[in-house]
């Protein structure tokens, strides 16, 4: 469908790999891992000891006119994703303020950390004294409220899409939509999650969680490491951004978004299949113009054979390169698709394509370019980035680079 | 007095159409019983038997539960081993909302409307609305971790109704929706917003139609939030809670002045959907402002008002709202319908339930047809949102005619049963893979 072209102008991340668009852009090209020991809640008694967390994380570096101590973790994080990601843009918040802003973030668990903390409280206390400020920080919708109230935007709709691994994904979508119809000049978009014991704790007892690293792809692979993180977008439309001299990462082509309809926790081939297909048609762009797959790739057995065939059900039987980047970045739930995005944009604008790291040998069912452990100096023109969930909800987005993304001032910071 | 910019470039298309709703309620199960329970006006609300886990331990004596509800009883046995509470009335409410259309277009009762019947497939999205998903099992599976005797004990076969989108996938599932399928936290506003999401998926063709609603559990974990919650936000919780889940269909309205793009007739027009944040600490400016802009963009004057209903937050917020819409649209207005005094504070459900009683109210009365339904919520997060609905003339159906004063069919015994769908391929029973 026609509409006005959407470019993607602005990036905020955190992650356990590093926060901002320049420091993530050189431990993408580096394939820095960032699993380490759990430190966010007593991890005594678990089998697995692992996962990847946000370091140097200063809210009040993000956070000048809401009181931090009245947001939860999650909350925190998408908020200074979103300042972020509006600084990285060179964007005055007074521009924002003028004009119809989208804001919508993903999360799978929102503010499940801090419900975790209180439930511990009351099973000991008794729920008569819960602290009411912290009751106060668990509904979900906060997520995107503190970003519209911090940055006081006045005509700026706040939504979460609660839709679990694929919300990132999601989110960045609808972003898509309401600034290609022309419903909203700005869209600040993404996904957050704060590490949670309980997602842990279940992921654990399925055997799902890896001893040490996630190793996507791999033959041996034993699992995924459950993370944190927030990736926010900036995204306007493409006449804007030239207007303002704004330096592009990438234009964001078009996006897919079906459901399975058949499993609670099984992703199911020919939906995820289709979800892709419906991606590139909706971008316009044709399987052998794809240079790249950002793949969901979580490192269990069913997650990666199934995708891995989905890819190879839609772009024949030599795939373009898959990297996982969860080998990296754990897997940071509903973060994950949004920073898959920033990554798959920073590729494109850098011109680079980045590895599979923790990598040994490639399962053969598999059958996919994973990109093992060095990342490739090679520019890739389009990248698809998968988000897949429990609940069958999937959400592919499709990613170019932009014909102005040469034009664009460089970040002085890039080594390119 | 602030004037929100004109989107830049927004395309002036037909606006989206409501073709159906249904709701599972403190009234029993089904459109028909919601619609005579908010006619009658009888009270809900009940004890709360806290032999139940799910209600063990809270701080409510009583609440507007909706009556007997048993996910298994009135669902089945196949494919709901593992439902809990919030997703049992989501897929019910679901199940009778395509009942009801099913029904309508068979012309059951001699008087069919040519309502075709919601298909399944790719082509119809579902949208669901919530705060946090269902507290009560994120409740008992942490409480499994921290009390187990390894901290990963805990019950895995329930990990997917920990997530919020478990109420609408496991519809997904039930009912073979394979189109958009997204949960949407928004608080109490959740519905207007989903409604405000689903028309973006529409107008940019990602779905033929979709079905969009609220779903709310009552337990014991989601009241002591609710305690906690509204007392700190300086508030009482003067009303009891309330549970059940409203769902309608909305569709392109390209079918023309008469018809949504199947052809169904509409029930109203959605016109314009407003949602804003207060960001000055002042929520009634906020939402006066809200209502201004949102009756501009309908091109509507107060006085085609018909009904103006506010979504009933306890507290100062809430005063102020249901002041705001008796200074705009007049007694008359914000008289007509009755919302939480009802079914009690459905909270995350309780924009789908405002909706829900604009179309009973609609149909019920003629006068209505023509005229606008402005819908307001108010959260406590300062959240603020009014959509403006047109009203159709509707064909005559059962359980939308004259109102019997009789008390409403509550419970409906039987009712789950009789009206119970073959289960739908895919709807089976499930298992995890990887345990």
């Amino acid at each position: 469908m026609s509409g006005r072209r959407v470019v993607v102008t602005g990036i905020g991340v955190l992650s356990s790999i590093g926060n901002g668009a320049a420091e993530f852009t050189r431990a993408l090209r580096e394939g820095r891992c960032g699993a380490g020991p759990i430190t966010r809640f007593d991890a005594t008694g678990f089998r697995e000891q692992y996962a990847h967390e946000v370091r140097d994380f200063e809210p009040a570096d993000w956070i000048h006119h809401l009181r931090p101590d009245t947001l939860g973790r999650t909350t925190q994080f998408s908020l200074a994703a979103a300042r972020m990601a509006t600084r990285d843009a060179d964007l005055e918040p007074d521009r924002l303020r003028e004009t119809r802003v989208l804001v919508t973030i993903g999360t799978t668990d929102g503010e499940a950390a801090e419900y975790e903390r209180l439930i511990e409280t009351e099973l000991a206390e008794g729920p008569e004294g819960m602290d009411a400020t912290a009751v106060r920080r668990l509904p979900a919708h906060r997520l995107a409220l503190a970003v519209v109230r911090e940055l006081r935007l006045p005509y700026a709709a706040p939504s979460v899409l609660g839709t679990a691994c694929a919300a990132g994904n999601y989110a960045i979508g609808d972003g898509f939509d309401a600034i290609r119809s022309g419903e909203a000049d700005y869209a600040l978009v993404g996904g957050a999650d704060a590490l949670a014991r309980r997602t842990f704790a279940g992921f654990s007892r399925m055997g799902l969680v890896a001893p040490d690293r996630c190793r996507p792809f791999d033959a041996e692979r034993e699992g995924l490491l459950t993370a944190e993180g927030a990736g926010v977008l900036l995204l306007e439309p493409l006449d804007s951004a030239l207007a303002r001299g704004a330096r592009i990462y990438a234009e964001l082509l078009g996006y897919g978004l079906n459901c399975d309809a058949h499993h609670p926790t099984a992703p199911a081939l020919e939906s995820v299949s289709r979800c892709m297909e419906l991606a590139l048609a909706d971008a316009g762009v044709k399987t052998g113009e794809v240079d790249l797959v950002s793949a969901h790739g979580t490192g269990t057995k069913t997650n990666d054979v199934t995708e891995a065939r989905a890819i190879r059900a839609v772009f024949g039987d030599e795939p373009p390169r898959t990297v996982a980047l969860k080998s990296m970045l754990g897997h940071s739930m509903g973060a994950a698709s949004a920073l898959g995005a920033a990554a798959s944009a920073l590729a494109l604008a850098r011109g680079f394509i980045p590895p599979t790291v923790n990598h040994r040998s490639t399962d053969p069912e598999c059958g996919i370019d994973c990109v093992p452990n060095h990342a490739v100096a090679e520019a890739p023109r389009v990248v698809v980035n998968n988000g897949l969930a429990f609940g069958g909800n999937n959400a592919s987005l499709v990613l170019g680079r932009s014909d102005r993304t040469e034009d664009s001032p460089r970040d002085p910071e890039d080594p390119r | 007095m602030s004037t929100a910019p004109p989107a830049t470039a927004q395309r002036r298309a037909a606006p989206p159409v409501i073709t159906a709703w249904s709701a599972v309620s403190p009234y029993g199960l089904g459109r028909a019983a919601h619609a005579a329970g908010l006619a009658s006006g009888g009270p809900t609300a009940g004890p709360v038997d806290d032999t139940q886990p799910l209600w063990a331990g809270g701080p409510d004596e009583s609440a507007c539960l909706v009556p007997g509800f048993e996910v298994r009883k009135v669902l089945g046995k196949a494919g709901t081993r593992t439902m809990d509470r919030v997703t049992g009335l989501a897929v019910t409410a679901v199940r009778e909302l395509f009942q009801d259309a099913a029904d309508a277009a068979d012309g059951a009762d001699g008087a069919g409307t040519g309502t075709a019947p919601v298909p399944a497939g790719a082509g119809t999205a579902l949208v669901l609305g919530t705060t946090l998903g269902s507290a009560y099992l994120q409740h008992m599976f942490s409480k499994a971790s921290f009390e187990g005797t390894k901290p990963y004990d805990v019950p895995t076969q329930w990990m997917p109704n920990v997530l919020m989108n478990c109420p609408a996938s496991a519809t997904a599932i039930r009912y073979g929706l394979k189109g958009p399928n997204a949960t949407l936290a928004g608080g109490r506003p959740a519905a207007l917003l989903a409604l405000a999401y689903a028309r973006r998926l529409l107008a940019a063709g990602r779905a033929e139609r979709t079905v969009v609603g609220a779903s709310e559990e009552y337990s014991a974990a989601r009241a002591w939030l609710e305690r906690h919650g509204s007392a700190a936000a300086g508030g009482a919780q003067d009303v009891p809670l309330g549970e059940g889940c409203a769902v309608l269909v909305l569709e392109p309205g390209d079918g023309g002045a008469d018809a949504g793009g199947s052809g169904n007739p509409p029930l109203a027009e959605v016109l314009a959907i407003d949602v804003r944040t207060d960001i000055r600490g002042d929520v009634p400016a906020t939402l006066a402002d809200c209502v201004t802009d949102a009756l501009d963009q309908a091109a509507s004057r107060p006085d085609d008002v018909w009904a103006a209903l506010g979504g009933g937050l306890p507290g100062p917020a809430g005063d102020a709202e249901q002041a705001l819409l008796s200074e705009r649209f007049g007694a008359a207005a914000t008289e007509r319908l009755a919302g939480h005094e009802l079914i009690g504070d459905t909270a995350a459900a309780s924009g789908a339930f405002q909706l829900a009683a604009v179309l009973a109210g609609a149909a019920a009365d003629p006068a209505a047809a023509g005229r606008t339904a402005v819908v307001t919520s108010v959260d406590r997060d300062g959240v603020v949102a009014c959509a403006v609905l047109r009203l159709c003339e509707q064909a005559p159906r059962r359980g939308a005619g004259p109102v019997p004063m009789a008390a409403p069919p509550r419970g409906a015994p039987g009712h789950g049963e009789a009206a119970q769908l073959p289960l739908p391929p895919g709807g089976r029973e499930e298992g995890s893979p990887d345990e």
